[in-house]
């Protein structure tokens, strides 16, 4: 079975034979025991849809589910959004969602509701799907997850430079500082923890109004988030984080009308990859199937 | 040189004040929960939406999600946070007067990001992207326009300066800072902290706390740049000798797998690196473009006053 296959290992899911053209589809967490290669290549969806924010800015939620269903049908390239669903999950998966909850930019509700209906969708108790942050290692749900949905907005970070997917699993280990030395850069090996290792199905990084920068003991201002309006989905968080983040660059640039590098350097990206083995950062590397409208996508 | 000139004035005017200061108390020796009766409930056309509410090192962390270790590495007493409802079509004004440990620890958190415009606000005040931050006695000041206009930037300036008229306690900077060579200093660089995880967010030696720093280790970290050429230098002053001694061994052995004391030595990075140790400060030199300015360097700063 596919589902399985991804949890387990890359060599057992070649072995399904499950037709799925695209390697890259296999991310983080699955280079197995056996010292397989990371994948050659990942694949990443960008969906943006010029309705996506209500006039107050607020996320709609209907259209939302659209574009999260859209993208997940595109990353498994089918045009049936509750079969790739299914090839994600299915009966007898314990289905923890890791959100964010940060005040200024947290994951929208409406988005967490959307997985959790798919997620249920697909064939999951609904008393076996969970959504969480802070509480997730007490969360009893999440305590026997079989497979996790990782998703938060992306914005600029205090410690690590910018909150990504891969910095969004730190909430998994008791003292999260102690992954704040050197911007966060050994934050890959959090995912190799083996509550974790091999259970995260899916990564949806929301770029609906990213933070590009940030000021004050807050670390937020809204003058430095921007309605983008799109998510980036796929199931390798190294190739969605480093798409992520040349978006996040390339607004920096265009903002300040310099190069402004991001301070600390989100270089726990590239580290997760090149240390970790967590995925695919080299964009040369990296196909983005773009849907939806791209003027100023980046 | 401009740039010496400027540190020059910092430095004296904050190291001759230092007789004058009196006890780290703030205003009127209440610390931060007695200013909150006296901060201003308007500011320009803004209104306190709020009577202040105060914060401790446990509950901090309910407030300032993700960026309160920062605080509480530079020994935060406690917060004074309220927030100002501007009039229409204008955001909203959060104040955050921080009680640090002490006087240094105000100036080590101020430093810890020194971008923006100097503005004459309290001490080292600058402003950028509607923030304004300084510090004065114990006090880290920071007033934060949520959105940025010509009347919110006046508010903000005007609320930091009502702030800063409260506090009749000016601190000084540390003394350590006054140990720094003045030749080729960039003043925008200079970080004062005694801790490893402040550091690590400037400069990163690598994994594990070699230094031993503490709360009883004040250290300053800088970046030269003499003739196009540039290293860091990083200070750190011990109670003893020994402690020194031995965070001078294993720094060395972590830049250049040596024993300090021996001059430059040319790293794997292809930079130089030196140790060296000056009773109870050490002096460590890291990434110096050439051995002249390495040397130089570790040439230039002096034992602690007393001996160390």
């Amino acid at each position: 079975m596919f589902r399985r296959s991804m949890v387990i290992t890359r060599r057992e899911f070649v072995r399904s034979g499950s037709g799925l053209a695209a390697v890259g589809l296999l991310g983080a967490g699955r280079r197995d025991a056996e010292g397989q290669e990371p994948p050659a290549r990942s694949r990443v969806v960008l969906i943006r849809r010029t309705d996506a924010l209500g006039e107050d800015g607020a996320p709609d939620g209907k259209v939302l589910h659209a574009m999260l269903n859209e993208a997940v049908a595109a990353l498994f390239e089918t045009s049936e959004p509750a079969a790739a669903w299914k090839r994600l999950f299915g009966p007898g998966d314990v289905v923890g969602i890791k959100s964010n909850v940060w005040r200024n930019l947290p994951t929208p509700p409406a988005l967490e509701e959307a997985i959790r209906a798919e997620v249920i969708g697909a064939g999951v108790a609904p008393g076996d799907v969970a959504v969480d942050d802070r509480g997730v290692l007490e969360n009893p749900v999440f305590k026997r997850a079989t497979a996790f949905i990782n998703t938060r907005p992306m914005r600029t970070h205090h410690w690590s430079g910018l909150g990504t997917c891969l910095k969004n699993m730190i909430m998994f280990v008791p003292r999260p500082a102690d992954y704040h030395g050197d911007a966060c850069a050994s934050l890959g090996a959090i995912w190799r923890l083996p509550e974790i290792e091999g259970k995260v199905r899916l990564n949806v990084l929301v770029m609906l109004t990213p933070q590009f920068h940030g000021v004050g003991p807050h670390s937020f201002s809204p003058a430095f988030v921007w309605p983008y309006k799109g998510l980036l989905v796929g199931t390798d968080p190294v190739a969605v984080d480093a798409t992520g983040a040349r978006i996040i660059e390339a607004k920096r640039r265009e903002h300040f009308g310099e190069e402004r590098p991001i301070s600390p350097p989100p270089h726990h990206i590239q580290i997760a990859d090149t240390r970790y083995g967590l995925g695919v950062s080299d964009p040369q590397r990296i196909d983005i199937v773009r849907l939806g409208f791209m003027e100023s996508a980046l | 040189m401009m740039r010496v000139q400027i540190w020059e004035a910092l430095v004296w005017a904050g190291l001759l004040s230092l007789p004058l200061v009196a006890t780290a108390c703030g205003d009127r020796g209440g610390g931060v929960a007695s200013l909150r009766p006296l901060v201003p409930a308007q500011v320009g056309g803004w209104q306190a939406a709020d009577h202040g509410e105060l914060y401790d090192q446990e509950s901090i962390f309910s407030y300032i999600d993700g960026h309160a270790e920062v605080y509480l590495a530079y020994g935060m007493k406690g917060c004074l946070a309220r927030r100002y409802t501007g009039p229409s079509g204008e955001a909203d004004i959060a104040l955050d007067v921080f009680e640090m440990g002490s006087p240094a620890d105000a100036y080590g958190v101020a430093s810890y990001d020194r971008d923006g415009e100097s503005v004459d606000i309290g001490r080292d005040g600058r402003f950028r992207y509607g923030w304004l931050s300084y510090w004065k006695g114990p006090f880290f000041v920071s007033v934060t326009a949520e959105s940025e206009s010509a009347a919110a930037r006046e508010a903000v300036l005007e609320l930091g300066r009502s702030v800063a008229a409260l506090i009749t306690d000016n601190g000084a900077p540390p003394p350590l800072i006054g140990a720094l060579p003045l030749s080729g200093l960039d003043v925008n660089s200079v970080r004062y902290l005694h801790s490893q995880q402040i550091l690590d967010t400037h400069l990163w030696l690598g994994e594990g706390e070699v230094l031993g720093l503490a709360p009883d280790t004040p250290a300053a970290l800088v970046r030269y740049l003499r003739d196009g050429r540039s290293a860091h230098l990083l200070l750190v002053d011990y109670p003893d000798g020994a402690r020194a001694e031995q965070a001078a061994a294993a720094i060395a052995g972590r830049l250049f797998a040596g024993p300090p004391g021996g001059g430059p030595t040319l790293g794997q990075d292809g930079r130089w690196h030196g140790v060296d140790q000056r009773g109870a400060r050490l002096v460590v030199v890291i990434g110096a473009a050439n051995e002249e300015l390495a040397a130089a360097l570790l040439s230039e700063v002096g034992a602690p006053q007393g001996g160390g």
